[in-house]
């Protein structure tokens, strides 16, 4: 009896097999999800600074061009060392990745205190799930200090480390693979911390008027380019107002001169953007969601198993039968 | 079905005591319900709706596959799909790439340093768990594919759904046919050794039982494909026909022709860095060509089919299932585009949208929509049955 009864035996293990791997590979991954969520962060090393805080051989000054969208051209600045990526997600800066690459590929960048920290392009220009074409993305361009040039960056944002007193930028639009076309238009020195090496170390926390204060501290407009005029010159920093998003806020303000450009007529520059200081704000908090959507999936996939497992029993006992 | 009553439409397609009668669905549905639904898995990564569809296309499986070889293969294809997620989990901790000073760490590899020039890549490092769920839901949409062909190719007679190829291609698929049909002949063929094994006590073990395996398996194999060969020659198999010889060559002018015309439209359309006059115009054009082809090549063998699939309602509910979850998914229309692809960074819990999530389950219809699949009766002697089923004839074997 025992040779005929033997395909039975396997048939009826491998009818349980499937029901109850893949029930088993569902609950797991669930519960992978679920028990990710309770994890601690890791901490920050980088920290952001005030504009005032870098200089020409200390810290990295960050800038973003919004003028796509309308916006400034925003500078931060964050100490050393850090990477590219660090410092454009400190101090109120947020960025996006894609599905595709992960967040080392900036697919999107927000400043809190620009637009409540709203993330261009949105996702309405660009979906970020694959990679973004190279005739509309954020290009990575760097200039070391004491050097008026713009490089293409040939490292990502999070291998890059930038050097004190450089200046890292992210610019909106089309390069080709060389990074030879789509450069920006103007020029390193016009966004460059020019503040004294000496003051630097210890700035108190930025108060009302941070950049107007630390004005004084400024050496004069960039000699290369005179018209292009940039927030650090005093003229251009008079319309100083807060802007703090988020009532939380660990620093005292947020300040963004965002009057700057219309209250000094005559300085515009036909081709670059204003130039505009964004101070370390806190970073817009987010939700970890809700947990219904998950119970309601988990729920209506057992069903769905329990009934699938019902259906091999009830072929089963028909098949016993005689 | 409008014409003279088909003998079919006499034939109830509900018994008395409301079940259905078992027939095959038309392969051709089911394979268009399977690659509607794994081109809509392509849109989206939340793994909320590819656990459903995992869940829907489990369900359809089990409930109207058939007892034939290839409908037990649907847990190969989990398997695979388990070990496709397994393989990106691993390599994306491995080459730990991607790792942001928020994320939430969970455990350290020894991490190699790599030199100056080397940057963009990281072996080891801590292991995040937003990049670990990232390659697991990228994996997990990747298996999703996996299973819905798989579900496609368990479902369907693979045998039947080459008839419907265009009979310029007909060596083609009596070729794809046998090919098709070796792998469970050749379980089925170790099966019947070991039996027979078993009924003479053979105990040996090791290199012993592999020659008196390996053996029996190989001179079955060879006497098969003999009788196959024979088989096949006396109904006429690989006569050319009244094909002449220029019209040969212009067939084959024209599948090349079309064939590049389709790769350059192909290419063309998806690379957005080539001139647009590449892109449809090439598609186009290679699809004319490709038709014509088909159609010169088709004119020279004249082929009649056996017993043809009909196709009717069931098939027609099958197949708009698979199709209305696929529009559903890529017209992004009454819910928001980015619940498909919901972002890790930050961790936060998925959504369910739930116009696609009904769309995914409505695809499960297909269960109830479709027949209940003819089933050799599972009698008490279950041996013999199951010796006799996959036996085939000749000219079952071949479409």
């Amino acid at each position: 009896m025992r040779g005929p009864r033997t395909p039975i035996r396997t048939a009826r293990r491998g009818g349980r097999s499937v029901v109850g791997r893949a029930t088993a590979a569902l609950a797991l991954a669930f519960a992978a999800v679920c028990g990710g969520l309770t994890l601690g962060a890791a901490p920050a090393a980088a920290t952001p600074q005030p504009m005032t805080a870098c200089t020409t051989t200390k810290g990295v000054v960050l800038a973003v061009d919004f003028s796509r969208w309308g916006g400034p051209l925003l500078r931060s600045c964050g100490t050393t060392p850090t990477t590219g990526y660090t410092l454009l997600n400190q101090g109120g800066w947020a960025t996006t990745g894609t599905q595709h690459d992960g967040p080392a590929f900036i697919c999107r960048i927000g400043y809190a205190g620009y637009q409540n920290g709203k993330q261009y392009p949105t996702s309405k220009d660009e979906a970020c799930v694959l990679t973004p074409p190279a005739t509309a993305y954020w290009s990575y361009w760097h200039a070391d200090p004491g050097k008026n040039t713009w490089s293409y960056s040939q490292l990502g944002a999070m291998s890059y480390h930038p050097k004190p007193g450089s200046v890292d930028l992210w610019i909106f639009g089309a390069t080709n693979i060389a990074g030879t076309q789509g450069r920006p238009t103007f020029s390193p020195d016009s966004v460059r911390a020019h503040n004294t090496p000496s003051g630097g170390t210890t700035t108190p926390p930025a108060k009302k008027g941070a950049t107007t204060g630390g004005a004084g501290a400024h050496t004069t407009a960039p000699p290369v380019k005179p018209t292009h005029r940039a927030a650090n010159t005093p003229t251009a920093t008079a319309g100083t107002k807060s802007a703090g998003p988020s009532p939380t806020a660990t620093t005292p303000s947020a300040s963004t001169s965002t009057a700057a450009a219309p209250a000094t007529p005559g300085t515009a520059s036909p081709t670059g953007p204003r130039t505009q200081d964004a101070e370390p704000t806190a970073a817009a908090g987010h939700s970890s969601g809700s947990v219904l959507p998950v119970a309601i999936t988990a729920a209506v996939v057992a069903v769905i198993a329990v009934a699938a497992a019902l259906r091999v029993r009830r072929r089963r006992n028909a098949g016993h039968a005689p | 079905m409008t014409g003279a009553p088909a003998p079919e439409a006499a034939v109830p397609a509900v018994t008395g005591r409301g079940r259905r009668l078992p027939r095959t669905l038309h392969p051709v549905a089911w394979w268009i319900w399977g690659i509607a639904l794994a081109t809509a898995v392509s849109r989206t990564t939340n793994p909320l709706l590819l656990f459903l569809v995992l869940a829907v296309l489990g369900y359809v499986v089990t409930e109207r596959r058939t007892d034939a070889p290839w409908a037990r293969g649907f847990r190969y294809y989990l398997w695979l799909a388990l070990t496709v997620v397994a393989i990106r989990v691993v390599f994306r901790c491995v080459f730990a790439t991607g790792i942001t000073p928020a994320d939430h760490i969970m455990f350290s590899l020894p991490h190699i340093p790599t030199p100056h020039w080397y940057a963009g890549i990281q072996l080891g490092g801590p292991v995040s768990l937003e990049a670990t769920l990232s390659a697991a839901t990228d994996g997990l949409r990747l298996a999703c594919l996996l299973c819905c062909i798989g579900a496609a190719n368990t479902l369907a007679n693979p045998k039947r759904a080459l008839r419907v190829l265009p009979g310029a291609l007909y060596e083609l698929g009596v070729a794809v046919t046998v090919s098709l049909s070796v792998a469970p002949q050749l379980v089925e063929s170790v099966q019947r050794v070991a039996r027979a094994r078993r009924l003479r006590a053979d105990g040996a073990t090791g290199l012993r039982a592999l020659r008196s395996i390996l053996i029996p398996v190989l001179e079955d194999a060879l006497e098969r494909s003999l009788h196959l060969a024979a088989a096949m020659d006396s109904r006429g198999y690989g006569r050319a026909g009244t094909a002449t010889r220029a019209s040969r060559r212009t067939t084959a002018a024209l599948m090349l022709g079309g064939m590049l015309g389709l790769c350059t439209g192909v290419y063309g359309l998806l690379d957005g860095t080539t001139p647009r006059a590449l892109g449809l115009p090439a598609l186009l054009g290679g699809s004319l060509l490709c038709c014509a082809g088909l159609a010169l090549g088709g004119r020279r063998v004249r082929r009649t089919s056996y017993r043809p699939d009909p196709w009717r309602a069931p098939e027609w509910a099958v197949a708009l299932c698979g199709v209305g979850t696929a529009v559903v998914l890529f017209l992004t229309v009454g819910y928001n585009a980015a619940d498909l692809n919901p972002s890790l960074y930050p961790l936060r819990w998925p959504t369910l949208p739930w116009l696609p999530a009904a769309a995914i389950l409505l695809a499960g219809l297909a269960a109830f929509a479709a027949p209940p699949p003819a089933r050799t009766p599972a009698a008490a002697p279950a041996a013999p049955a199951r010796a006799a089923a996959p036996t085939e004839k000749p000219s079952e074997a071949l479409l």
